[in-house]
């Protein structure tokens, strides 16, 4: 037999072998990709692809090391602060590694706490614009923290700590509705709290964000008392808050005698509502506290100069001071 | 001493693949080269036992450092494992062919194809035992350091007063990205995947007889198996996008000839702390298998009429 | 009596090869047919490049031929089976290296089915054949040309086959090794084995066959018993010792009187410069 003719019958050969184990192929391809166990090919561009992989195969084939690599020049630019090329950065290294919890809360802390945090004090851009990009990086954080969710949907730490961004007073202005964004921080601490692996303050928070949305203090009341009735939950916010919602939903029950059994003394339920009464910042509902404050300055004879009611308020949250200049 | 009339040795074809399997194993054993490369990997993995600069920067924490030491390790195997199949099948045949103990070889009743599949096994059982000496390595290292992490949380944990069900819950978590069988299985997955390149730089050897020309062949089919599923997708959702017959050609031709590694990405999966399922790493054996096969056997058709 | 098979059957051997620019092909081997009956010594000569490599190799299965067969005690070539009977010396063997005299031999046994104790005591019958005993662990690559000559004779005999294809089994040896592996044929054709060798070394091929052939440009011009083709017909030759003066030219008369005979010369025969070699080099009382 000639060679050409060999050669032609090995390369039909490698052809239908090919065919045949392509669809072996791409079925284990497809299995791989719904088991989580690899990842959809995002919407980057051709060039930027070949560039990953290619770094990809000269480092051994694993992608893993890649993120890795990126990783420590994300952190270079954040050093640098250059914010666009870290969340550039970051979006490829999620490709990379969409996995792993880390990079998901490093790359929303870079948009949402340090961009932002940023953005306030830069002088470079006009005070319109400041604030655009301050309420732009809180979003992009956010965003980049569900897409990590949907990602990874039983990962408790991620769904934590969107519910620690939603539930940051500092930031709550950067959305829209504050009503809606405590409901979503609830929501998501209550997701983190049903994967059974969250640690114990997660169940506490979701009770204090679902404190502070009108309308659910019916639920919230239900799930303070459950967390109450074990002795690691008793906080004192939560206490404080067990209070406030058993005044909503009873407007006369008597909050001085109630703050005094949580409490235990007349003393430190003073000290307990006082410094609720001050936490203005935080947005917490505060049915019953002034009654009960009176009728604790009361008892404990506290006089009208030292009387909560007139010490000057805590300094507001202004964030039209941090931008008009 | 007298020459038989009637003289018949038969061994098997099994005996005369494994011993020249076990010689092809002894002969690059003893080559300095694999030697040099093979110290190169073992202190490449047991650094990982160090605090390195490495590990130091924004991930240096907690479970963080294992899966540091996880990619580490399993990209100097990776590395290792493809480079020495890919060179050490390209340089057995021309070897052979350059020193002429080929035809001392073919000369003895010695059917082609046991020839070639004794080569291809003896590189398999060096890159299965290198493999596995760096797996005992990293899986050692990867326990202590495992446990060191696990120790200092522990501390952590208890210092601020945990409930036993959230302890119990972190030891878990950092025992998932400690050692674990599917550890060992993305171990086996890098193993498979070297079989297909030695497999594949078996049949180029038999076209060409320069090792250079088979190594950088085998590299750039390495390199372009990674974007086989890209090609594959794109073949097989084309026509909507109005491509040209030319790039249609190019996927199919691309999908067909070159091997699916991206379906190996599973390892980076495992080293994020995922499981390996059994199942899946059975069919990525079954695909390693297949190729071996076809690759030997279309080795032989090439081989057995090469004339020397 | 049926007659028996020969030991090699070449018959119309035509190979071509490829050149690597021009559609020429170059015709290695020419309708070359050969026949060796077991038990002969049969030696091909010719230039370089007149194929008799070629020819081996076809008849060894590591080259097909273009046209004609070539068998092996009956078995076609081209199949593996016709290799059970046959060993093979190539030229200028390089053997693995970092192998031992004894593990060489062991890797070609076993290649060929043996095992076990046969093969250990085969190892050691070959070794002591081969007079290779003393080196028998040490690396091939401290072996001189004449040790490795030796050991790829040994490696040739492994199986106990029935042929034996030599492919210039002395070139580059010194004159003792050489002299070694001329006795080693010769010991082999005393048992009965078939040695086909190709060499440049006329003399040495004249020692030791009793067959010749020589081929030129693919050709077999000349074929024949070795004795009947050099003997130069029409000459005598007598050899005297201690032959008195007297003696000679009594002979010399005597030749001069005959008809149609004519004295070509006399004087004294001469040694061969390898046996003077021979005799200086080897066994010398003065030496340590």
């Amino acid at each position: 037999m000639k060679t050409w003719q060999r050669n032609g019958i090995l390369a039909v050969a490698v052809l239908l072998f090919g065919a045949a184990r392509l669809p072996f192929e791409a079925g284990l391809s497809k299995e791989l990709r719904d088991a989580g166990l690899t990842s959809l090919p995002m919407q980057i561009g051709t060039r930027e692809k070949i560039g990953q992989t290619s770094s990809a195969v000269a480092l051994g084939g694993l992608r893993t090391l890649v993120a890795t690599f990126l990783n420590l020049r994300a952190f270079t630019f954040f050093q640098e602060q250059r914010w666009a090329d870290v969340a550039d950065t970051f979006d490829t290294i999620v490709d990379l590694a969409p996995r792993t919890r880390y990079y998901w809360e490093t790359g929303s802390w870079h948009s949402a706490y340090n961009a932002a945090s940023y953005f306030i004090n830069d002088s470079k851009l006009p005070p319109l614009r400041r604030r655009e990009a301050w309420r732009d990086s809180i979003l992009r954080g956010r965003a980049f923290l569900e897409r990590g969710i949907k990602n990874n949907p039983n990962d408790w730490s991620l769904l934590a700590n969107l519910g620690f961004l939603l539930s940051d007073t500092n930031k709550i202005s950067a959305f829209r509705s504050p009503e809606k964004t405590f409901a979503a921080a609830a929501d998501a601490y209550t997701r983190s709290a049903a994967t059974g692996k969250a640690l114990p303050y997660v169940k506490r928070s979701a009770l204090y964000s679902l404190a502070r949305v009108t309308g659910e203090e019916k639920n919230a009341l239900a799930l303070a008392r459950s967390l109450y009735a074990e002795q690691s939950n008793r906080t004192p916010t939560l206490t404080i808050l067990l209070l406030v919602l058993e005044a909503f939903e009873n407007p006369n029950l008597d909050t001085a005698a109630r703050a005094n059994e949580l409490f235990k003394t007349p003393e430190k339920a003073y000290d307990a509502l006082s410094g609720h009464w001050q936490r203005t910042r935080e947005r917490f509902p505060v049915y019953g506290i002034a009654k009960g404050l009176e009728a604790l300055e009361k008892t404990l004879n506290i006089t009208a100069e030292k009387s909560i009611f007139t010490q000057p308020p805590p300094p507001q949250f202004d964030e039209d001071r941090w931008f008009s200049q | 001493m007298t020459a038989k009339t009637d003289h018949t040795t038969h061994g098997s074809h099994l005996g005369r693949i494994l011993v020249i399997a076990f010689h092809a194993f002894t002969q690059l054993v003893r080559m300095k080269v694999f030697y040099f490369l093979a110290v190169f990997a073992v202190i490449a993995i047991a650094s990982n036992f160090f605090d390195l600069p490495q590990h130091e920067g924004p991930e240096a924490e907690g479970i963080n450092v294992l899966r540091s030491i996880k990619s580490w390790s399993l990209g100097t195997m990776t590395l290792f494992s493809v480079v020495l199949s890919i060179v050490a099948t390209a340089l057995l045949l021309p070897k052979d062919v350059e020193d002429r103990t080929l035809y001392t070889i073919l000369a003895k009743p010695v059917p082609r194809i046991d020839y070639l599949a004794g080569k291809l096994l003896g590189v398999l059982l060096l890159v299965f035992v290198s493999l596995a000496l760096m797996d005992v390595l990293m899986t050692g290292v990867l326990q202590i350091r495992s446990s060191m992490v696990l120790d200092q949380q522990l501390a952590m944990a208890h210092s601020l007063g945990w409930p036993p069900a959230a302890i119990e819950s972190l030891r878990a978590e950092t025992a998932l990205h400690g050692p674990s069988w599917s550890l060992q299985g993305a171990v086996f997955a890098v193993f498979l995947r070297a079989s297909i390149m030695a497999s594949l730089a078996l049949l180029i050897s038999t076209f060409s007889s320069s090792t250079l020309f088979t190594t950088i062949i085998s590299f750039l089919i390495y390199f372009i198996g990674h974007f086989q599923a890209d090609a594959r997708d794109a073949y097989l959702q084309a026509g909507q996008a109005g491509e040209g017959i030319f790039a249609r050609m190019a996927t199919l031709v691309i999908s067909l000839v070159m091997p699916d590694f991206q379906n190996f990405n599973v390892i980076d999966a495992v080293i994020e702390g995922q499981a390996m399922p059994i199942l899946i790493l059975g069919k990525l054996t079954l695909i390693g298998l297949y190729y071996a096969l076809f690759f030997t056997v279309a080795s032989w058709f090439v081989f057995a009429e090469k004339e020397f | 009596m049926d007659s028996p098979i020969p030991a090699v059957e070449i018959k119309n051997l035509v190979k071509d090869f490829k050149t690597s620019f021009r559609k020429q092909m170059l015709r290695a081997v020419d309708g070359v047919s050969i026949r060796i009956m077991p038990g002969e010594v049969y030696g091909l000569i010719g230039p370089n490049g007149s194929g008799k490599s070629t020819t081996m190799k076809a008849l060894l299965g590591l080259v097909a031929p273009t046209a004609g067969q070539c068998a092996i005690f009956g078995k076609d070539s081209l199949k593996v089976d016709s290799r059970n009977d046959v060993g093979f010396l190539p030229e200028n063997p390089y053997f693995y290296k970092h192998l031992s005299g004894a593990e060489t031999l062991r890797f070609y046994g076993k290649l060929c089915g043996l095992k076990g104790k046969t093969l250990d005591a085969r190892v050691s019958e070959l070794l002591a054949l081969v007079d290779l005993e003393g080196a028998r662990d040490r690396r091939l690559g401290g072996y001189s040309k004449g040790m490795l000559q030796r050991i790829g004779l040994a490696q040739a005999l492994v199986q106990e086959p029935r042929l034996v294809i030599l492919d210039e089994p002395t070139a580059g040896v010194d004159p003792i090794g050489s002299r070694q592996i001329r006795d080693l044929i010769l010991k082999l054709k005393e048992q009965g084995i078939t040695v086909f060798l190709c060499s440049h070394l006329l003399e040495q091929v004249q020692e030791v066959c009793d067959h010749v052939g020589i081929i030129f440009r693919g050709r077999m011009v000349k074929e024949g018993k070795l004795d009947d083709l050099i003997a130069i017909e029409d000459q005598t030759e007598i050899v005297l010792k201690d032959a008195s003066p007297e003696l000679l030219s009594q002979i010399t008369a005597l030749i001069e009187n005959s008809k149609g005979t004519t004295l070509i010369r006399t004087g004294k025969p001469r040694t061969t410069l390898e046996r003077l070699f021979l005799r200086e080099t080897t066994n010398r009382e003065d030496q340590p």
